[in-house]
């Protein structure tokens, strides 16, 4: 990934990781779907958003 | 990235076959126009990236590189053309050669194999923005602001950014689709709910307080408090919990849907009249249904790319981005249909709405009349529920609805034949039945409110899961536009003050000159200061050659940035073609102080540039290549003079007369229109400048006798003999070698062409060749191995080589 986009996808994500709605592991799973420099599945972007951590797993 | 060793091109564009040194060096390709320099840089690109610029963008349409890649003469056997290329990899300090086919442009052969090779060449495969060209120039310059973000964007790889984005934006939206389902299930639950405990808002008072009039009837213990643990049944047996049916709250569920039915009909009547108008404009205009479909079909295919191929044709493109770019073409192009889809979708997700509210009010109808052994009843109501589930599925797809027009014109809420006949008829079963003791109610109470605070319970959780899913796609929708507009206006920032200093180096007379960048929604507008008299559009009052120097000064402020010190490579075809001399010279200057790591490969049909790019130190006379013309036949017609000798006697060792006479052929071409040029020779003129090889040889040799006569007579008139004897005998040299050359018969009569000499036997044709060459020999320093040349060129003083090995003086001394 050029350093332009690594920069914005680094900070991205630790934005994100400032928010109470994200934690590690779902920080991670965003990780894994956007570092292939690939415009991400929309079904894979909602099924990271929508899985229940275990907090709020009923 | 790399650095250019060397390259091999063959049957590729209009080159027949070339090799060229660059020697890691910034290198000069010179010529007229349509002598083949680009055809240069299209090969080295290809050879890099597999693509070639020209033949694709705007304009190209109906050009490929199988088809138009190779030689004219070539095409039905695109084997034949191909690049070769040797590169250095600064960065892993190796170097490579990769082998690219016309017939097979993303299969490179690239050796040695090293991952780390690869992994590099792949790099620079994915940066067809190393080459430059006018057009491109253009584009960054005076296009319009939406076009030049879309072009900056690109080149800086933001559109890929942009696709993090729009996914994220999409993301955004079906979650929001889907939490606005649950909210209408929640809706629907609740009121199920309500509708069976009798009272109006859920509230724990209320709640507790109907349940524990049933459960004090039953003597089971009153619950103080309602949470998502409260079992409403508790305490009772399972043979109890058994019996659901609660005759009051059946005949109230009855009674929901009997008074519901009769508002079906006006629910959403609004929003389908609406969708009827937007679905007839696209059957009035079938070139608005096809654009609408395609945006459909071009949204899938632009979901499923993943690689060249197109997944919706299997058309087999340059390159993934190449494909996604003339997809997202296609969207554009259809931005009217983009509107009545999203007021069709819009609109459906009401009529959607509407469907889980009326399924809400059939489900306990269902259930009941199957526990009522209405069986026939319980099928009609299932498969009416099912054709809610089907027809909100459809609501969500722009290609169904348009299918359910008839549908949303007579009344997209049908009542099913027999519905209020069968309704009627289970209302007074149940009615019929016996009340219940006050003991069976109780607990069919107990029974069905828990089942229904359960599901309620169920349709909450769904809810806040979606609600959680939303807000998390909106916040990172919002994180990524927030980091992406902060890294845009420091990129901006930055690239507009690289920008304006690459621009004032150039232009000295414009010592105070700004630019702004000014992103906004889509576009990037673009001013220029103009003598401190103002910010203006580029083309505003600048000339066209300011304009040149601002389109190249903004690529290498945006090559800078995008690649820092990596950016080691640039291929620049003809871009400073409008910019006076004074400033190309600054231009060198520029390129040699900032981007000493950076080898360019520079083409210019101007010489004196050419000449310029040298004097300036950014190139030496081995780092270029000068074509003098270009055949169909032969491709561009250079000098090579180092090799040529060996190049003729190895074509004569394999027979090989009709190669060796063309050689030898190009090379007089080549060198007598140098020598032309450099002595100030007169052939006949003629206007079109299309010289013949006879009647610039001719003269030539008539000019290089009249100067060493000038040049006997000048040191004759200096007293120096030595010097007056010296040009004497050269010029005798030069006689007896053209007389055995007999190339002023030649000349003369055109029947003696080189065609001729393409059959005569080898022998016949040897002494030709040695003829010739020791004729060229007498035009050239042994020494420095120059052409002579006179200076100045009007009124010439002296004949000499680069070197001065040869130096004449020509001036007589003053009587």
């Amino acid at each position: 990934m050029a350093t332009l986009q690594q920069e914005i996808f680094d900070k991205f994500l630790a934005k994100l990781a400032q928010s109470k709605e994200f934690d590690t592991d779902r920080i991670q799973q965003l990780r894994t779907l956007l570092a292939g420099n690939k415009k991400p599945k929309l079904d894979d972007l909602v099924k990271v958003f929508s899985s229940a951590t275990a907090s709020e797993k009923p | 990235m790399i650095k250019l060793e060397n390259a091999h091109i063959e049957e590729f564009r209009g080159i027949r076959k070339l090799d060229v040194d660059f020697h890691r060096n910034t290198f000069v390709v010179s010529g007229p126009n349509g002598s083949g320099k680009s055809g240069v840089i299209d090969a080295i690109e290809f050879g890099l990236t597999g693509q070639i610029g020209r033949l694709s963008g705007q304009g190209t349409k109906g050009l490929s590189i199988s088809e138009h890649g190779p030689h004219v003469d070539k095409i039905k056997s695109p084997d034949a053309a191909f690049v070769r290329l040797k590169v250095f990899i600064p960065e892993i300090n190796k170097s490579a050669t990769i082998t690219r086919k016309v017939s097979s442009p993303r299969k490179p052969k690239i050796v040695p194999g090293d991952d780390d090779v690869k992994l590099a060449l792949a790099e620079v495969a994915e940066h067809p923005e190393i080459t430059l060209s006018r057009r491109e120039i253009l584009r960054f310059i005076l296009t319009e602001p939406t076009k030049r973000s879309e072009e900056i964007q690109t080149i800086l790889r933001l559109d890929e950014i942009g696709e993090v984005r729009s996914a994220l934006y999409s993301a955004q939206n079906k979650l929001q689709l889907a939490h606005g389902a649950a909210n209408a299930q929640v809706l629907s639950g609740r009121n199920t709910l309500l509708s069976h405990l009798q009272i109006s808002s859920l509230n724990a008072a209320d709640l507790l307080k109907v349940v524990n009039q049933r459960r004090m009837t039953l003597g089971l213990a009153e619950l103080t408090e309602v949470n998502s643990d409260t079992q409403l049944d508790s305490g009772l047996s399972l043979a109890d919990k058994a019996d659901e049916f609660n005759k009051r709250s059946a005949l109230r569920d009855l009674t929901a849907l009997s008074e519901a039915a009769k508002t079906f009909a006006d629910l959403a009547k609004a929003e389908a009249a609406a969708m009827i108008v937007d679905i007839e404009k696209l059957e009035f205009d079938p070139a608005l249904l096809m654009a609408l479909q395609r945006r459909s079909l071009i949204e899938q295919g632009l979901e499923l790319t993943d690689g060249p191929e197109c997944p919706l044709c299997d058309k087999s493109w340059d390159d993934e981005e190449q494909l996604r770019n003339h997809l997202k073409g296609k969207l554009a192009k259809s931005d009217e249909a983009g509107k009545i889809e999203k007021t069709l979708l819009k609109n459906g997700l009401v009529l959607s709405a509407a469907s889980i509210r009326i399924a809400g009010l059939l489900s306990p109808v269902q259930k009941l009349s199957a526990s009522q052994g209405d069986l026939t009843f319980a099928a009609l109501l299932s498969n009416w529920i099912a054709d809610f589930e089907t027809l909100k599925s459809k609501l969500g797809k722009v290609d169904e609805i348009i299918g359910l027009k008839h549908r949303l014109e007579s009344g997209w809420v049908q009542l099913p034949a027999e519905f209020s006949e069968k309704l009627t008829a289970l209302t007074a079963k149940v009615e019929g039945k016996p009340d219940q003791s006050a003991t069976v109610d109780a607990q069919t109470f107990l029974t069905t409110a828990q089942i229904r605070f359960g599901d309620y319970q169920a349709t909450v959780r769904k809810s806040t899961a979606a609600g959680i899913a939303l807000k998390r796609a909106k916040v990172s929708y919002e994180a990524y536009c927030s980091v992406l507009e902060n890294e845009l206006n420091t990129l901006y920032d930055a690239v507009q003050k690289d920008f304006s200093g690459f621009y004032r180096e150039i232009n000295d007379d414009e010592s105070q000159f700004t630019a702004k960048f000014t992103p906004s929604e889509g576009t990037l507008d673009f001013d220029v200061s103009f003598y401190e008299k103002g910010l203006f559009p580029p083309s505003a009052y600048h000339s066209e050659g300011h304009q040149d120097s601002m389109g190249v000064c903004l690529y290498l402020a945006l090559m800078k940035r995008l690649f820092g010190s990596r950016f080691t490579i640039a291929l620049l075809d003809d871009v400073v073609m409008s910019v006076d001399s004074g400033h190309r010279y600054e231009f060198c200057k520029l390129l040699k102080s900032k981007f000493p790591n950076t080898q360019f490969l520079i083409t210019t049909h101007d010489r004196l540039w050419a000449e310029q790019l040298k004097s300036a130190g950014l190139v030496t006379s081995k780092n270029s290549l000068e074509f003098h013309g270009w055949t169909i036949e032969t491709g561009p017609l250079v000098e090579s003079n180092q090799g040529i000798w060996e190049e003729i006697a190895a074509e004569l060792r394999k027979d090989r007369v009709a190669r060796a006479a063309s050689a030898l052929r190009r090379h007089l071409e080549y060198v007598s229109w140098l020598l032309a040029d450099q002595l100030g020779a007169m052939p006949q003129f003629r206007a079109d400048g299309n010289y013949e090889l006879g009647d610039l040889l001719s003269s030539v040799l008539t000019r290089v006798k009249e100067l060493y006569g000038k040049a006997a007579t000048a040191a004759q008139s200096w007293g120096k003999t030595n010097e007056r004897d010296a040009a004497t005998k050269k010029k005798e040299i030069l006689s007896r070698a053209a007389q055995t050359s007999n190339v002023e018969r030649w000349a003369i009569n055109r029947a003696v062409h080189y065609n001729a000499w393409a059959n005569f036997a080898k022998s016949d044709f040897e002494p030709v060749v040695s003829a010739f060459k020791n004729l060229l020999a007498c035009f050239r320093c042994e020494s420095c191995g120059s052409w002579v040349y006179v200076t100045p060129r009007i009124n010439a003083e002296s004949l000499r080589c680069a070197c001065d090995e040869i130096n004449l003086n020509l001036k007589p001394k003053p009587k």
